[in-house]
C-alpha cells in the first residue's frame, strides 16, 4: 500500500514537473529576446536529470525549443547571442547522442534527433547547407562504437532508414565508418556495424514507396545504380575484414548477406566460395543460412551444386528444433522439394526422416512435419506406396536405415509410414488429428505451411484453452490419497508420504 | 305442377310396386323391371368408344329423376315456403298434459325436456347435432339460474312480507256493502284504508332500514373482532400445560412414520450390482471420450466384415447394410466340431471382464473402508453401531499389510480431532484461512477442511455455492504457498497434507465441476504465463502439485479435455525446453514424467517428451570421453560437463546401496550425490519399462524403443548395485522385444465396393392430346381443380334456377287459387245482391200494385 501511494506521489510530481517544464519553455519562446540563462538551464537539466523527471520529457521540450529557434534563424546569428545559442545547440546534440545508448530513452532520443535534423535541413545553420549529414555521421559513430548492441536504438533508427534520403546518407557514411581493425579483433563493433547494415533495405517495396525524411531531398532523386555501387563497395570491405570470425558474427554476416545484400550484388557468383566454405565447415544455423544463399545462387545464377539434397537431408536432425532458424529450414526444404521431377527414393527418404523427427519433436513441429509429409505425398504420387501397400504384403521390420547419410541409399522406398500411425496416438489432439490424413483419401489441396511456421508451443496452449468444448469430465473414482485408484505411478516411484 | 310431380313420383313408386306385385315369381321380368319403363329411359349416344373410360351418363331416366327432385323440393323448399312469414309454432305439450301441481314430478319434467331437446335436434341442421358446447340456458320458472342467484337476498329469509292482499273483513265490508252504511261511509272507509295502508308500508320500510343498518354494523364489528378471536385461541393453545412424558410418547407413537413404500430394502448383492452397473456406464463413457471423433468409424471399417455368406467367393465383395449380428457363421473348427467359432473368444472376453470386476470390487472395498474410517473420526453417537456393521462384513481379499500399517497410523491422530470445533465458519479472507490452518498439525488440517466443507455444503444454503468455490481457490493458493518455499525438512509433510486433502479436493470439484475447473485452469494459465517468459528455467515446485491434482481429479484419458489437454502441452513444453542442470531439475523432470505416465496410463497415448527425457537421463548417466558424442535431443547437452551429470565416477563404490524410491527432498536440493545418481537412474529404468509397456500395443513402438537400446547398451553397470542391474536387464529386454517388432505395411482399409444401383424403370406419361397443352404437375392440378369448380358452379346455378322455378310455380298456384276464391266470392256477392235487388224490385212492384 505504502509503495503504491509513493508511486502516486511520483506520478503527480512527474506530471507537475512536466507542466512546469512546458510553461517555462513557453515563456522562453514567447519572450522577444531569448534568455540564454534559461536555455542553458534546460541543457543542464538534460545533462544531470533530476530524479523526478524523465529525460524523455526534457528532450521533448528541448526539441520544441530548438525547432522554434531554428525556424526563427536565431542560431548562428551575427550577434554574440546567436553564437551562444549555437554553442548550446551543439552541446545538446552531444547529450542527445549520449542518450541514444540508454536503452529506455533511446527511442525518444532517436526521434528528437531525426526531428531536429528535419528542421535543420530546412533552415540550415550558416556555414552548412542542405542536409546536415554530419549529424547522421555522429549518430552512426556512437552506435557503432557502443559496447553492447543497442537494440532499441537500432530498431528505431531502422524505421527512419525506410526513407530514401536517410538510407542514402547512411550508406554513404557507413563506407567511411567501416571498423579499422579486422572483425575478429573487435567483435562487438563489427556486430554493431553489421546490425546497421542490416537496417538498409533497398528492396522493391521501399524504393517504390519513395518516402523522404526531408522534403527538400526529393529534388535529388534516389539513384539506385549509384547506391548499389556503394553497397557493393561496402560488401567488399566487409568481406575483406570478415575472415576467421566467430560463429555469431559469421551468422550475422550471412544474415546481412541474405537479407540485404545478395539481391543487389553485381557479381554474386563470387560469393560461391564463401558460401561453400560456410556450408562445409559449419553445421547448424550457419550451414543452413549458407544453404539458403546457395539456393539463391542456384535460382539466379544457375550454378549447380550436386550434393545439395544430401546436405539438406543431413540438416534434419532432432537438435534443429531448438535453433532459431528452424522456420527457415522448413521453408527451404519445402522449396527444394517442390519439384515433381525429383527421384522418388530421394523424396521417400525425406518423408521417412521427417516422420521419424515428428516422433521426437515438440508439438508444433510435429504438426508442421506431418502436413509437410502429406504435401510431399501429394506432390509425388508414387510415394503413396508408403501408405498404400498391397494387402498381401508380409509383416516386416522397417527397412529404412536412419543412420545412412545418403538419402538415396536409405531404402526408404521399401518402407511404410508406420510413424504416422503411431502419431495418431499422440496426446495432443491437434497432432493426432493431423496424423489421421492417411486413413482416408488424401486431401486435394496441399496444406499451406506458412502460417504454421511461426507458431510456438504457447500458441497451441492458447488455442486449446479457447476451444469451446467445455465438458469438465471428472474422474469417477474418488482418490483417497495421493495415489490414483488404478495405475498409480507417482506413489510407486516416489517416496512422498 | 305439384300434381304432375306427385303423379310422376307416384308413377315411379307404382311402377316398382306393380313390377313386384304383378308377378313375384317371374325372375326374368324382375330384372328388366328394374329398368322400368323403356320409354322412360333416355340413352346418351357416344360418338367413340374410349377404352378404359368409365361413362356414368350413358343412360338415364329423366322422368324418374325429375320426379325425385320435385319430391325433394316439395319436402324442403315447399315446406319452407308454406311457413314463410309465419311466426307461430307448433308445440308439443302432450307429455303430462292432464297433470297439475304435485303430480308434475321431476320425471315428467325431464321427459318434457328430453322431448324438447329431441325436437330441437331434429329441426336443427345436422352440424349442430354434435355441437357439445351449446350455450342453452337452464331456467327455473322463467328465470335463469344466474339471475336467481344475483337477486337472492340472503339475509331476509324469514322476513317475508305479509301478503299485500286486503284482509277478508275489509273486502267483505268494502265489496259487499257491509252493514249497509251510506255511500259517505264507504268513501271514508276507503280513504281510511288507504291511509292505513300507507302508514303500514312506511313502518315496514323504516323497520327494514333499521334492521339493515344494524346488520351492517354487526358485520363490521364482527370483522374487527375476528383477529382478536384468532389470537385468543392461539394464546390458549400456547398456554396449554406442558405435555408429560406419557403424552409425548403417545404423540410420538401416533405420528411415527409407518415405513414409506418407496424405500425398498436392497440387499448387498443388488447394491453391488447397481454399483457395478454404474461404474461400467461411467467406464464406457470414459472410453467413448478417449477416442477421437472419427477414430471409431475408421476402426470399425478396418475391422472384419461382420457377415459372410456361405457361398462367399472371397472376392472382397460384401453385402452392404448388414445388421450387426455376431459372427455366428456355422463352421467346423479344427477338431471337427460343428459350432460357431466365436464362442471361445467370447468366453475369453467374459473372463477378462470378470477379472476387471474383481479389481473394481477391491477398489470399492478400499473405498468403503476409508469411508468407515471417516465416520470413526466423527465423534458420533452412532459410530459404534456403524463399526459393528462394518465388522460384520466379511473380508474377502486380504489387504496388503503395508497399507494396513499406514491406515493404523492414520487413525491415531483422528482421536486428536476432538479439540477441533465441529462447525467452522468459512474464513472471509485468505489470511484468516491460513491463520486457521497454521494453528493445527497436518492431520488436523485435513479434518478442518472436511468440516468446513460439511458446514458450507451448497445443499444447506445457496450462499455456500460461492463459499465452496472460495474455499477451493484458498486451498489452491495455500498449496502454492506451501510448495513454493518448501525446504528439505518440511516437503514430506507438505506432500502428506496434499495426500490428506486429495479426497476433499475431489469432493469440492464434484460440487461444481465447471467453476472449480475454471479456477484451477486460471491458476495453471497464470503458471504457464510465468513459464513462457523464460522457458529455459523450470517453474517453481508448486506447478508439479497442480498436475498431480489434475491427474487425480479429472478423467485424463479423454481425447480432448479443457483442463487436461493444456496441462499436457504445458508439461511437454517444460520437459522439452527447460534446462536440466541440478538435482532439483532432474527430479522435477522425473516427477513430471511420472505424472505424465499417470495421465496416459489408461488412454495409452504417445507423449514424445517422456521418451526424450528418459533418454536424456540415461544419456547423462553414461560417462563419456570428450571426443565421442552420442546424439541426444535437447534440452540435454551433447557434450560438456552437463552431459555426464549423473555418471558415476569410476572409483566410487555404490554397489551396496539399498533400492530406494525417489525422495521428496530431491525436489528441493541442488547438489547431486552418488546415492541420488543411483536412485535417479534406477527410477528412470523402471519408468522406461513402464513407458514402453504403455505403448507396447501400438504399431511403430519399435521407433520408441530403438533409441533406448543404443543408450542402455552403453551404460556401465559395474559400479551400480544389484537392483539396478535387475531393472536394467528388464528394461533392455522389453526394449529389445519392442525393437524387433514386425509391422504390416500400411494399407488403406478395404472398402466395400459399391453395389450397382438398381434403377426403377421410369415411365413418362406421354399424351398426344393436342387440345391441352403440357403443363407442370402443379399447374395441371390447378387446372383440374378449376375445371371442377366450374362444373360445380354450373350445377349449383342449375339447381338454383330450378329451385326458383319451383317456387314460382308454387307462387303462381297460390295466386290462381286466391283469384279463384275471390271470383267465387264476387260471384256470390253479385248473386246475393241481385237476389236482394229482385226482392226489392218485387216489393216495389207489389207496393205499386197496391197503390193502383
Amino acid at each position: 500500500m505504502k509503495r503504491s501511494t509513493v508511486k502516486v506521489d511520483d506520478d503527480t510530481g512527474e506530471s507537475l514537473a512536466k507542466k512546469q517544464l512546458q510553461s517555462k519553455a513557453n515563456s522562453l519562446l514567447n519572450a522577444e529576446k531569448v534568455d540564454i540563462k534559461t536555455l542553458k538551464g534546460f541543457v543542464q537539466l538534460l545533462k544531470n536529470t533530476p530524479d523526478n523527471m524523465p529525460a524523455g520529457e526534457v528532450m521533448n521540450t528541448l526539441e520544441v525549443i530548438f525547432k522554434n529557434l531554428l525556424k526563427r534563424k536565431a542560431i548562428a546569428g551575427p550577434e554574440r547571442q546567436g553564437l551562444k545559442i549555437q554553442e548550446l545547440y551543439e552541446e545538446t546534440w552531444l547529450l542527445l547522442i549520449e542518450h541514444l545508448l540508454v536503452d529506455s530513452e533511446s527511442s525518444v532520443a532517436v526521434k528528437v534527433c531525426m526531428q531536429l535534423i528535419k528542421v535543420e535541413a530546412k533552415h540550415p545553420i550558416a556555414p552548412n547547407k542542405g542536409w546536415p549529414t554530419h549529424r547522421i555521421r555522429g549518430m552512426l559513430e556512437t552506435l557503432i562504437n557502443c559496447d553492447a548492441t543497442p537494440t532499441t536504438a537500432l530498431a528505431n533508427y531502422g524505421k527512419y532508414c525506410k526513407n530514401l534520403d536517410v538510407l542514402e546518407i547512411t550508406l554513404k557514411q557507413l563506407k567511411s565508418l567501416v571498423p579499422g581493425e579486422d572483425f575478429k579483433d573487435s567483435p562487438i563493433k563489427a556486430m554493431n556495424f553489421l546490425s546497421i547494415v542490416n537496417l538498409l533495405d533497398m528492396g522493391k517495396s521501399v524504393l517504390s514507396t519513395a518516402d523522404y525524411h526531408v522534403e527538400s531531398a526529393k529534388r535529388q532523386t534516389f539513384n539506385y545504380e549509384l547506391n548499389r555501387k556503394r553497397l557493393n563497395d561496402l560488401w567488399v570491405s566487409i568481406m575483406a575484414k570478415g575472415n576467421e570470425v566467430d560463429e555469431k558474427l559469421h551468422r550475422q554476416i550471412l544474415v546481412v548477406l541474405l537479407e540485404r545484400v545478395i539481391n543487389h550484388l553485381n557479381d554474386p557468383i563470387q560469393l560461391t566460395d564463401f558460401l561453400m566454405d560456410s556450408l562445409h565447415q559449419f553445421d547448424g544455423p550457419i550451414a543452413l543460412l549458407a544453404l539458403q544463399g546457395i539456393f539463391t545462387l542456384m535460382q539466379k545464377q544457375n550454378i549447380t551444386y550436386p550434393d545439395v539434397y544430401e546436405k539438406l537431408y543431413n540438416m534434419l536432425y532432432p537438435r534443429m528444433f531448438h535453433n532459431k532458424y528452424k522456420a527457415r529450414l522448413f521453408y527451404l526444404a519445402d522449396i527444394f522439394l517442390t519439384s515433381t521431377h525429383l527421384p522418388e527414393n530421394l523424396v521417400a527418404a525425406f518423408v521417412k526422416r521427417l516422420a521419424r523427427l515428428a516422433l521426437q519433436s515438440p508439438t508444433e513441429d510435429a504438426v508442421i512435419m506431418i502436413q509437410f509429409v502429406c504435401n510431399l505425398l501429394l506432390r509425388h504420387t508414387g510415394l503413396q506406396k508408403l501408405i498404400r501397400a498391397s494387402h498381401a504384403a508380409d509383416e516386416l521390420s522397417d527397412p529404412y536405415n536412419p543412420t545412412e547419410t545418403d538419402p538415396v541409399k536409405s531404402e526408404a522406398m521399401n518402407s511404410s509410414l508406420w510413424e504416422i500411425t503411431l502419431l495418431q496416438k499422440h496426446v495432443v489432439p491437434e497432432v493426432a488429428n493431423a496424423a489421421r490424413f492417411i486413413n482416408s483419401s488424401l486431401p486435394v489441396m496441399e496444406f499451406d505451411l506458412a502460417p504454421l511456421l511461426d507458431r510456438k508451443e504457447c500458441n497451441i496452449f492458447d488455442d486449446e484453452l479457447q476451444s469451446k468444448a467445455k465438458q469438465f469430465a471428472l474422474n469417477y473414482e474418488r482418490p483417497t490419497n495421493l495415489a490414483l485408484p488404478k495405475n498409480q505411478f507417482v506413489t510407486k516411484y516416489w517416496d512422498l508420504i | 305442377m305439384v300434381a304432375k310431380g306427385k303423379k310422376a313420383s307416384a308413377d315411379a313408386v307404382y311402377a316398382k310396386k306393380t313390377s313386384k306385385s304383378v308377378n313375384p315369381f317371374d325372375n326374368s321380368t324382375a330384372q328388366s323391371s328394374k329398368r322400368g319403363n323403356p320409354f322412360d329411359v333416355h340413352v346418351n349416344k357416344e360418338k367413340f368408344k374410349i377404352l378404359g373410360r368409365i361413362c356414368k351418363h350413358d343412360r338415364g331416366m329423366p322422368g324418374v329423376s325429375r320426379a325425385k327432385a320435385l319430391q325433394k323440393r316439395a319436402q324442403t323448399l315447399g315446406q319452407q315456403f308454406a311457413v314463410k312469414h309465419k311466426t307461430n309454432r307448433f308445440r308439443d305439450n302432450r307429455i303430462g298434459k292432464h297433470l297439475s301441481g304435485d303430480q308434475l314430478t321431476e320425471s315428467v319434467m325431464n321427459a318434457r325436456y328430453l322431448a324438447e331437446k329431441m325436437s330441437q335436434v331434429r329441426s336443427n341442421q345436422k352440424a349442430e347435432k354434435f355441437n357439445l358446447n351449446d350455450d342453452e340456458l337452464l331456467t327455473h320458472r322463467g328465470q335463469t339460474l344466474e339471475e336467481i342467484e344475483q337477486y337472492r337476498d340472503e339475509r331476509s329469509d324469514d322476513e317475508e312480507l305479509d301478503d299485500e292482499a286486503l284482509d277478508a273483513d275489509f273486502t267483505a265490508a268494502a265489496h259487499f256493502g257491509g252493514e249497509g252504511d251510506s255511500a259517505q261511509d264507504r268513501q271514508a272507509a276507503i280513504d281510511e284504508m288507504i291511509v292505513e295502508q300507507k302508514r303500514r308500508k312506511n313502518e315496514i320500510a323504516k323497520e327494514k332500514d333499521e334492521v339493515f343498518d344494524l346488520t351492517e354494523k354487526l358485520d363490521a364489528n364482527y370483522k374487527l373482532l375476528l383477529p382478536l378471536v384468532a389470537k385468543a385461541t392461539k394464546d390458549e393453545q400456547d398456554a396449554k400445560p406442558p405435555p408429560d412424558a406419557y403424552d409425548k410418547l403417545l404423540k410420538e407413537m401416533i405420528f411415527e412414520p409407518r415405513g414409506s413404500v418407496a424405500d425398498k430394502l436392497i440387499n448387498p448383492d443388488e447394491l453391488a450390482k447397481q454399483e457395478a452397473a454404474r461404474l461400467e456406464k461411467l467406464e464406457n463413457e470414459r472410453l467413448r471420450r478417449m477416442r477421437a471423433d472419427g477414430e471409431e468409424e475408421e476402426e470399425a471399417s478396418i475391422a472384419k466384415p461382420k457377415h459372410r455368406s456361405a457361398d462367399d467367393l472371397d472376392d472382397g465383395y460384401f453385402l452392404a447394410g448388414e445388421g450387426d449380428e455376431g459372427d455366428d457363421t456355422l463352421a467346423y473348427d479344427l477338431d471337427g466340431n460343428l459350432g460357431t467359432h466365436l464362442n471361445g473368444k467370447k468366453e475369453a472376453e467374459a473372463k477378462g471382464k470378470e477379472n476387471e470386476d474383481d479389481d473394481d470390487e477391491e477398489g470399492e472395498e478400499e473405498e468403503e473402508e476409508d469411508s468407515d474410517e471417516e465416520s470413526d473420526s466423527e465423534v458420533d453417537n452412532l459410530s459404534d453401531l456403524k463399526e459393528s456393521e462394518s465388522e460384520s462384513e466379511p473380508e474377502e481379499a486380504p489387504k496388503p499389510s503395508k497399507k494396513k500399517a499406514k491406515k493404523s497410523a492414520d487413525t491415531i491422530p483422528a482421536s486428536l480431532d476432538t479439540s477441533i470445533p465441529f462447525t467452522i465458519k468459512m474464513p472471509k479472507t485468505y489470511e484468516d484461512f491460513t491463520e486457521l490452518l497454521s494453528k493445527h498439525a497436518t492431520a488436523q488440517k485435513a479434518t478442518i477442511i472436511e468440516r468446513i466443507i460439511k458446514c458450507n455444503h451448497p445443499k444447506l444454503e445457496g450462499v455456500n455455492r460461492e463459499n465452496v468455490v472460495k474455499l477451493y481457490s484458498f486451498l489452491l493458493q495455500y498449496l502454492k504457498d506451501l510448495f513454493e518455499d518448501a525446504s528439505e525438512q518440511d516437503i514430506r509433510e507438505h506432500f502428506q497434507l496434499l495426500s490428506k486433502l486429495m479426497p476433499h479436493l475431489y469432493e469440492l470439484t464434484q460440487l461444481n465441476p465447471e467453476r472449480m475447473s475454471n479456477t484451477l485452469l486460471e491458476v495453471i494459465k497464470e503458471k504457464y504465463g510465468e513459464f513462457r517468459k523464460n522457458h529455459k528455467m523450470y517453474p517453481s515446485l508448486d506447478f508439479l502439485v497442480y498436475f498431480k491434482l489434475v491427474a487425480n481429479l479429472y478423467s485424463t484419458s479423454d481425447f480432448r479435455h479443457p483442463v487436461v489437454t493444456p496441462c499436457f502441452i504445458f508439461m511437454q513444453h517444460v520437459l522439452s525446453r527447460s534446462r536440466v542442470r541440478t538435482r532439483q531439475e532432474i527430479s522435477m523432470g522425473l516427477f513430471l514424467v511420472t505424472v505424465l505416465l499417470e495421465f496416459v496410463s489408461q488412454s495409452k497415448r504417445l507423449v514424445p517428451a517422456i521418451f526424450n527425457f528418459l533418454q536424456g537421463i540415461v544419456h547423462m548417466s553414461i560417462p563419456k570421453r570428450d571426443v565421442e558424442q552420442l546424439e541426444i535431443t535437447p534440452p540435454f547437452e551433447r557434450d560438456g560437463p552437463l552431459s555426464k551429470l549423473l555418471a558415476l565416477p569410476a572409483n566410487t563404490e555404490s554397489t551396496k546401496l539399498e533400492p530406494q524410491k525417489l525422495q521428496p527432498a530431491d525436489l528441493v536440493t541442488q547438489t547431486i550425490t552418488p546415492d541420488f545418481k543411483v536412485r535417479a537412474l534406477d527410477t528412470s529404468l523402471l519408468l522406461i519399462k513402464e513407458a514402453l509397456q504403455l505403448v507396447e500395443e501400438h504399431v511403430g513402438a519399435c521407433y520408441l524403443a530403438q533409441p533406448f537400446l543404443r543408450l542402455l547398451s552403453r551404460l556401465p553397470l559395474d559400479s551400480y548395485p544389484e537392483h539396478v542391474h535387475q531393472h536394467h536387464k528388464e528394461a533392455t529386454e522389453l526394449a529389445e522385444k519392442l525393437a524387433a517388432q514386425k509391422m504390416k505395411p500400411l494399407a488403406p482399409a478395404e472398402k466395400k465396393p459399391k453395389a450397382l444401383r438398381l434403377l426403377e424403370p421410369r415411365f413418362e406419361a406421354v399424351y398426344d392430346d393436342k387440345r391441352r397443352p403440357k403443363m407442370s404437375k402443379a399447374k395441371e392440378e390447378r387446372a383440374k381443380l378449376l375445371h371442377k369448380i366450374k362444373r360445380e358452379k354450373k350445377g349449383a346455378i342449375r339447381e338454383i334456377r330450378r329451385d326458383t322455378a319451383f317456387v314460382q310455380t308454387l307462387r303462381l298456384k297460390q295466386t290462381l287459387q286466391s283469384d279463384k276464391e275471390r271470383h267465387e266470392k264476387v260471384k256470390r256477392i253479385y248473386q246475393e245482391a241481385s237476389v236482394q235487388q229482385g226482392e226489392l224490385n218485387e216489393l216495389a212492384r207489389a207496393k205499386k200494385k197496391k197503390k193502383f
